[in-house]
Protein backbone atom coordinates (compact mmCIF):
# COMPACT_ATOMS: atom_id res chain seq x y z
CA UNK A 1 0.00 0.00 0.00
CA UNK A 2 1.34 3.18 -0.93
CA UNK A 3 1.78 5.35 2.72
CA UNK A 4 3.22 8.54 3.32
CA UNK A 5 4.50 10.88 6.00
CA UNK A 6 2.76 10.32 9.55
CA UNK A 7 1.35 7.26 8.56
CA UNK A 8 0.97 3.66 10.47
CA UNK A 9 3.31 2.00 8.01
CA UNK A 10 3.84 -2.30 7.58
CA UNK A 11 6.05 -4.22 5.87
CA UNK A 12 5.90 -4.20 2.53
CA UNK A 13 4.17 -0.63 2.21
CA UNK A 14 6.32 1.61 -0.34
CA UNK A 15 6.44 5.33 0.04
CA UNK A 16 6.72 7.46 -3.37
CA UNK A 17 6.57 10.63 -1.44
CA UNK A 18 10.34 9.54 -0.35
CA UNK A 19 11.39 8.19 -3.73
CA UNK A 20 10.42 11.55 -5.18
CA UNK A 21 12.49 13.47 -2.79
CA UNK A 22 15.46 11.24 -3.75
CA UNK A 23 15.37 12.18 -7.02
CA UNK A 24 15.78 16.01 -6.67
CA UNK A 25 18.69 15.36 -4.17
CA UNK A 26 20.53 13.14 -0.72
CA UNK A 27 17.68 11.15 1.24
CA UNK A 28 18.85 9.32 4.37
CA UNK A 29 16.97 6.65 5.28
CA UNK A 30 16.46 5.56 8.92
CA UNK A 31 15.68 2.29 10.58
CA UNK A 32 12.90 0.65 8.96
CA UNK A 33 13.61 1.74 5.42
CA UNK A 34 15.01 -0.15 2.31
CA UNK A 35 15.80 1.04 -1.05
CA UNK A 36 14.95 -1.37 -3.77
CA UNK A 37 15.37 -1.10 -7.31
CA UNK A 38 11.89 0.07 -8.17
CA UNK A 39 11.49 2.51 -4.58
CA UNK A 40 11.15 2.59 -1.09
CA UNK A 41 10.24 0.21 0.78
CA UNK A 42 8.88 -0.27 4.37
CA UNK A 43 10.82 -2.88 6.75
CA UNK A 44 9.01 -2.51 10.19
CA UNK A 45 5.83 -1.97 11.65
CA UNK A 46 5.25 1.63 12.69
CA UNK A 47 4.80 5.35 12.28
CA UNK A 48 6.37 6.33 9.00
CA UNK A 49 8.26 9.82 10.46
CA UNK A 50 10.62 12.50 8.89
CA UNK A 51 12.89 15.24 10.16
CA UNK A 52 13.61 17.79 7.81
CA UNK A 53 15.22 18.25 5.42
CA UNK A 54 15.36 14.70 4.46
CA UNK A 55 15.95 11.89 6.93
CA UNK A 56 13.09 9.21 7.12
CA UNK A 57 12.76 6.43 9.46
CA UNK A 58 10.27 4.29 10.78
CA UNK A 59 9.42 4.64 14.55
CA UNK A 60 8.43 1.14 15.73
CA UNK A 61 7.95 -0.50 18.82
CA UNK A 62 11.11 -2.51 19.97
CA UNK A 63 12.88 -4.49 22.53
CA UNK A 64 15.20 -6.55 20.55
CA UNK A 65 18.53 -4.39 20.25
CA UNK A 66 19.84 -4.62 16.52
CA UNK A 67 23.91 -3.20 17.30
CA UNK A 68 24.14 -0.13 15.20
CA UNK A 69 27.48 1.82 14.69
CA UNK A 70 27.85 4.93 17.11
CA UNK A 71 25.41 4.45 19.54
CA UNK A 72 25.66 4.25 23.20
CA UNK A 73 24.96 1.12 24.74
CA UNK A 74 25.45 -0.64 28.32
CA UNK A 75 26.56 -4.09 28.34
CA UNK A 76 27.42 -6.58 30.79
CA UNK A 77 30.91 -8.55 30.84
CA UNK A 78 30.57 -11.58 30.66
CA UNK A 79 33.71 -13.23 29.67
CA UNK A 80 37.46 -12.29 29.23
CA UNK A 81 39.09 -14.09 26.75
CA UNK A 82 43.03 -13.06 26.17
CA UNK A 83 43.11 -9.63 24.51
CA UNK A 84 39.41 -8.92 24.26
CA UNK A 85 36.36 -8.61 26.92
CA UNK A 86 32.82 -10.63 25.89
CA UNK A 87 30.33 -8.16 26.72
CA UNK A 88 26.89 -9.20 26.84
CA UNK A 89 25.00 -5.83 24.76
CA UNK A 90 21.62 -7.40 24.18
CA UNK A 91 22.20 -8.24 20.64
CA UNK A 92 22.01 -11.48 18.96
CA UNK A 93 25.85 -12.02 20.07
CA UNK A 94 28.03 -10.34 22.24
CA UNK A 95 30.18 -8.07 21.60
CA UNK A 96 33.92 -7.69 22.01
CA UNK A 97 35.60 -5.22 23.65
CA UNK A 98 39.56 -4.51 23.49
CA UNK A 99 41.18 -3.93 26.98
CA UNK A 100 43.23 -1.58 24.95
CA UNK A 101 40.16 0.53 24.64
CA UNK A 102 40.22 2.18 27.92
CA UNK A 103 41.43 4.98 28.80
CA UNK A 104 45.09 5.02 29.97
CA UNK A 105 45.19 1.41 29.06
CA UNK A 106 48.36 -0.46 27.85
CA UNK A 107 49.38 -3.56 27.58
CA UNK A 108 51.24 -3.39 30.34
CA UNK A 109 48.72 -1.64 32.62
CA UNK A 110 45.38 -3.62 31.93
CA UNK A 111 41.85 -1.70 32.93
CA UNK A 112 40.69 -3.15 35.99
CA UNK A 113 37.60 -4.97 34.60
CA UNK A 114 36.14 -8.37 35.65
CA UNK A 115 33.09 -10.44 34.92
CA UNK A 116 29.74 -9.21 35.87
CA UNK A 117 30.93 -5.35 35.32
CA UNK A 118 28.97 -3.09 33.60
CA UNK A 119 30.23 -0.76 30.79
CA UNK A 120 29.13 1.90 28.92
CA UNK A 121 30.70 1.73 25.45
CA UNK A 122 30.19 3.03 21.70
CA UNK A 123 29.51 0.51 19.54
CA UNK A 124 32.43 0.75 16.74
CA UNK A 125 31.74 -1.96 14.44
CA UNK A 126 28.46 -3.03 13.58
CA UNK A 127 28.10 -5.21 10.67
CA UNK A 128 24.90 -7.52 9.70
CA UNK A 129 27.81 -10.55 9.20
CA UNK A 130 30.15 -9.69 12.31
CA UNK A 131 30.45 -9.66 15.97
CA UNK A 132 30.30 -5.93 16.73
CA UNK A 133 33.39 -4.19 18.53
CA UNK A 134 32.75 -1.70 21.36
CA UNK A 135 35.27 0.96 22.77
CA UNK A 136 35.67 2.89 26.22
CA UNK A 137 36.74 6.05 24.79
CA UNK A 138 36.65 8.73 22.00
CA UNK A 139 38.34 9.02 18.97
CA UNK A 140 41.18 11.20 21.30
CA UNK A 141 41.72 8.33 23.33
CA UNK A 142 39.81 10.06 26.74
CA UNK A 143 37.34 8.55 27.91
CA UNK A 144 34.59 11.06 28.45
CA UNK A 145 31.46 9.58 29.83
CA UNK A 146 31.78 6.13 28.80
CA UNK A 147 33.55 3.37 30.75
CA UNK A 148 32.81 0.97 34.06
CA UNK A 149 29.78 1.56 35.84
CA UNK A 150 30.38 1.21 39.34
CA UNK A 151 27.74 0.68 41.96
CA UNK A 152 24.27 1.86 40.61
CA UNK A 153 21.51 -0.39 39.30
CA UNK A 154 20.42 -1.83 35.95
CA UNK A 155 16.77 -2.59 34.36
CA UNK A 156 15.85 -3.13 31.13
CA UNK A 157 13.19 -1.39 28.86
CA UNK A 158 12.34 -1.08 25.66
CA UNK A 159 14.38 1.00 23.24
CA UNK A 160 11.21 3.49 22.53
CA UNK A 161 11.40 4.16 26.71
CA UNK A 162 14.90 5.12 25.69
CA UNK A 163 14.47 7.49 23.14
CA UNK A 164 11.96 9.08 24.56
CA UNK A 165 13.50 9.94 27.96
CA UNK A 166 16.67 11.00 25.63
CA UNK A 167 14.65 13.64 23.70
CA UNK A 168 15.46 16.96 24.80
CA UNK A 169 11.23 17.71 24.55
CA UNK A 170 10.93 15.17 27.18
CA UNK A 171 9.95 16.47 30.66
CA UNK A 172 10.81 13.54 32.68
CA UNK A 173 14.67 14.35 33.12
CA UNK A 174 14.36 18.14 33.64
CA UNK A 175 11.29 17.80 36.20
CA UNK A 176 13.08 15.06 38.21
CA UNK A 177 16.82 16.64 37.66
CA UNK A 178 15.96 19.17 40.62
CA UNK A 179 14.64 16.87 42.89
CA UNK A 180 17.25 14.99 44.25
CA UNK A 181 20.84 14.00 43.29
CA UNK A 182 20.89 11.01 41.20
CA UNK A 183 23.25 10.11 37.85
CA UNK A 184 21.86 7.71 34.91
CA UNK A 185 23.53 6.13 31.88
CA UNK A 186 20.88 5.05 28.98
CA UNK A 187 21.98 2.65 26.55
CA UNK A 188 20.12 2.61 23.12
CA UNK A 189 20.08 -1.18 23.74
CA UNK A 190 17.02 -0.69 26.35
CA UNK A 191 18.79 -1.12 29.44
CA UNK A 192 19.27 2.30 32.43
CA UNK A 193 21.53 2.40 34.53
CA UNK A 194 20.50 4.30 37.70
CA UNK A 195 22.56 5.40 41.00
CA UNK A 196 21.30 7.51 43.59
CA UNK A 197 22.48 8.10 47.32
CA UNK A 198 19.61 5.71 48.77
CA UNK A 199 17.72 2.62 48.15
CA UNK A 200 14.39 5.07 48.23
CA UNK A 201 15.70 7.08 45.48
CA UNK A 202 16.87 5.00 43.65
CA UNK A 203 13.62 3.00 43.44
CA UNK A 204 11.50 6.15 42.56
CA UNK A 205 14.04 7.13 39.71
CA UNK A 206 13.64 3.62 38.28
CA UNK A 207 10.00 3.42 38.77
CA UNK A 208 9.72 6.91 37.66
CA UNK A 209 11.78 6.35 33.90
CA UNK A 210 9.72 2.79 33.86
CA UNK A 211 6.24 4.38 34.39
CA UNK A 212 6.88 7.31 31.55
CA UNK A 213 7.09 5.31 28.79
CA UNK A 214 3.12 5.70 28.02
CA UNK A 215 2.40 8.92 29.32
CA UNK A 216 2.14 12.47 27.85
CA UNK A 217 4.10 14.83 28.66
CA UNK A 218 1.71 17.01 31.51
CA UNK A 219 0.85 13.78 32.96
CA UNK A 220 4.70 12.55 33.21
CA UNK A 221 5.17 15.81 35.02
CA UNK A 222 2.23 15.37 37.44
CA UNK A 223 3.62 12.43 37.99
CA UNK A 224 7.34 13.48 39.03
CA UNK A 225 5.99 16.19 41.30
CA UNK A 226 3.97 13.26 42.62
CA UNK A 227 7.11 10.62 43.34
CA UNK A 228 9.17 13.74 44.65
CA UNK A 229 6.43 14.46 46.94
CA UNK A 230 5.75 11.08 48.38
CA UNK A 231 9.83 10.82 48.56
CA UNK A 232 10.21 14.08 50.74
CA UNK A 233 7.94 12.45 53.28
CA UNK A 234 5.11 15.15 52.91
CA UNK A 235 2.70 11.96 51.76
CA UNK A 236 3.14 8.39 53.10
CA UNK B 1 54.70 8.85 -7.89
CA UNK B 2 52.98 4.99 -7.52
CA UNK B 3 50.66 6.43 -10.08
CA UNK B 4 52.62 8.01 -12.31
CA UNK B 5 54.76 4.75 -12.76
CA UNK B 6 51.52 2.99 -13.20
CA UNK B 7 50.60 4.92 -16.02
CA UNK B 8 53.51 5.00 -17.68
CA UNK B 9 54.45 2.56 -20.08
CA UNK B 10 57.61 1.26 -21.67
CA UNK B 11 58.54 1.83 -25.49
CA UNK B 12 58.12 -0.33 -27.57
CA UNK B 13 61.53 -0.57 -28.76
CA UNK B 14 62.31 -1.12 -25.31
CA UNK B 15 59.98 -3.95 -24.82
CA UNK B 16 61.50 -5.62 -27.74
CA UNK B 17 64.80 -6.38 -25.89
CA UNK B 18 65.75 -9.95 -25.05
CA UNK B 19 65.83 -9.07 -21.53
CA UNK B 20 62.52 -7.72 -21.48
CA UNK B 21 61.05 -10.91 -22.25
CA UNK B 22 58.91 -11.38 -19.13
CA UNK B 23 57.83 -8.05 -18.76
CA UNK B 24 56.38 -8.17 -22.19
CA UNK B 25 54.14 -10.98 -20.92
CA UNK B 26 53.17 -9.21 -18.01
CA UNK B 27 52.08 -6.37 -19.91
CA UNK B 28 50.08 -8.53 -22.27
CA UNK B 29 48.42 -10.44 -19.23
CA UNK B 30 46.98 -7.22 -17.33
CA UNK B 31 45.82 -6.12 -20.70
CA UNK B 32 44.17 -9.21 -21.17
CA UNK B 33 42.49 -9.13 -17.93
CA UNK B 34 41.36 -5.43 -18.01
CA UNK B 35 39.86 -6.48 -21.23
CA UNK B 36 37.74 -9.26 -20.10
CA UNK B 37 36.74 -7.51 -16.59
CA UNK B 38 33.79 -5.70 -18.63
CA UNK B 39 32.17 -8.96 -19.81
CA UNK B 40 32.83 -11.40 -16.77
CA UNK B 41 30.23 -9.71 -15.12
CA UNK B 42 28.20 -8.60 -18.28
CA UNK B 43 25.28 -11.10 -17.37
CA UNK B 44 25.09 -9.51 -13.61
CA UNK B 45 25.16 -6.47 -13.73
CA UNK B 46 21.99 -4.77 -14.68
CA UNK B 47 21.38 -1.73 -16.62
CA UNK B 48 19.00 -1.12 -13.28
CA UNK B 49 22.30 -1.22 -11.28
CA UNK B 50 24.22 0.91 -13.45
CA UNK B 51 21.69 4.09 -13.58
CA UNK B 52 20.55 3.28 -9.80
CA UNK B 53 21.62 6.98 -7.82
CA UNK B 54 23.51 7.18 -4.74
CA UNK B 55 20.93 9.31 -3.68
CA UNK B 56 19.89 7.61 -0.79
CA UNK B 57 22.22 7.21 2.41
CA UNK B 58 21.07 3.77 4.36
CA UNK B 59 21.65 4.61 8.58
CA UNK B 60 20.45 1.81 10.82
CA UNK B 61 20.38 4.23 13.97
CA UNK B 62 17.98 5.99 15.19
CA UNK B 63 20.77 8.91 16.49
CA UNK B 64 21.32 10.44 13.51
CA UNK B 65 17.37 10.56 12.89
CA UNK B 66 16.36 11.88 16.25
CA UNK B 67 17.88 14.75 17.85
CA UNK B 68 18.22 13.24 21.42
CA UNK B 69 20.26 14.24 24.70
CA UNK B 70 23.35 12.24 25.37
CA UNK B 71 23.03 9.14 27.56
CA UNK B 72 25.41 9.85 30.79
CA UNK B 73 23.45 12.54 32.42
CA UNK B 74 24.24 13.22 36.61
CA UNK B 75 22.21 16.34 38.60
CA UNK B 76 23.02 18.09 41.88
CA UNK B 77 26.65 16.45 42.07
CA UNK B 78 25.85 13.40 42.32
CA UNK B 79 29.20 12.81 39.63
CA UNK B 80 31.12 16.28 39.80
CA UNK B 81 33.13 14.71 36.34
CA UNK B 82 30.19 14.01 34.01
CA UNK B 83 28.46 17.02 35.36
CA UNK B 84 31.37 19.45 34.52
CA UNK B 85 31.24 17.54 30.66
CA UNK B 86 27.27 18.34 30.38
CA UNK B 87 27.97 22.11 31.59
CA UNK B 88 30.73 22.48 29.08
CA UNK B 89 28.07 21.24 26.45
CA UNK B 90 25.36 23.21 27.32
CA UNK B 91 27.42 26.83 27.51
CA UNK B 92 28.40 25.92 24.07
CA UNK B 93 24.62 25.63 23.16
CA UNK B 94 23.29 28.70 25.27
CA UNK B 95 26.43 31.07 23.51
CA UNK B 96 25.39 30.12 20.50
CA UNK B 97 21.55 30.66 21.03
CA UNK B 98 22.16 34.37 22.25
CA UNK B 99 25.74 35.36 20.26
CA UNK B 100 25.60 37.91 22.52
CA UNK B 101 26.85 38.11 26.10
CA UNK B 102 25.11 40.04 29.05
CA UNK B 103 26.48 43.68 29.20
CA UNK B 104 27.31 45.15 32.48
CA UNK B 105 27.59 48.93 30.55
CA UNK B 106 24.93 49.76 27.67
CA UNK B 107 26.51 51.01 24.13
CA UNK B 108 25.23 54.49 24.64
CA UNK B 109 27.45 55.08 28.04
CA UNK B 110 30.38 53.36 26.73
CA UNK B 111 31.00 55.65 23.84
CA UNK B 112 30.36 58.55 25.95
CA UNK B 113 32.59 57.84 27.99
CA UNK B 114 35.15 56.75 25.35
CA UNK B 115 34.46 60.44 23.83
CA UNK B 116 36.14 61.41 26.88
CA UNK B 117 38.76 59.96 26.74
CA UNK B 118 39.79 60.45 23.39
CA UNK B 119 39.28 64.52 23.89
CA UNK B 120 41.45 64.11 27.10
CA UNK B 121 44.01 62.45 24.76
CA UNK B 122 43.94 63.88 20.94
CA UNK B 123 47.21 62.22 19.82
CA UNK B 124 47.16 58.74 21.82
CA UNK B 125 49.76 57.35 19.98
CA UNK B 126 52.61 59.88 18.38
CA UNK B 127 55.22 57.44 19.17
CA UNK B 128 54.11 54.17 16.88
CA UNK B 129 53.00 57.27 14.13
CA UNK B 130 56.54 58.64 13.74
CA UNK B 131 57.71 55.08 13.43
CA UNK B 132 55.33 54.40 11.07
CA UNK B 133 56.19 57.59 8.70
CA UNK B 134 59.89 56.26 9.02
CA UNK B 135 58.93 52.58 7.82
CA UNK B 136 57.28 54.46 4.86
CA UNK B 137 60.55 56.58 3.95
Amino acid sequence: MKVSVGDVVLPGDFSEEIAAVGEKGKVILGPGLRKEVDGIYITKAGTLKKRAPNTFWVDNYQKRYIPARGENVIGIVVQKAGDIFRVDVGGSCTASLSYLSFEGATKKNRPKVVNGDVVYAKMLVASKDMEPEIVCVDSHGKKGRLGVLEDGFVFKCSLNLIRKILNPECPLLNSLKNEWPFELAAGMNGRIWIKANTMRETIALGNAILGSEYLSNDEIKSMCTNIASILAGHIS
Amino acid sequence: MAGLTKNMQLPKSVLDMKFMKKTRERIEKELENTQDHGSLYSNIITNEMRSASGNFISESSFIFCETMLDGRLSFKGMNPEIERLMELENGDKTEECSGEMVKDVSDDILAKKMEKFNKKRPNPNPVSELKNTKRKK
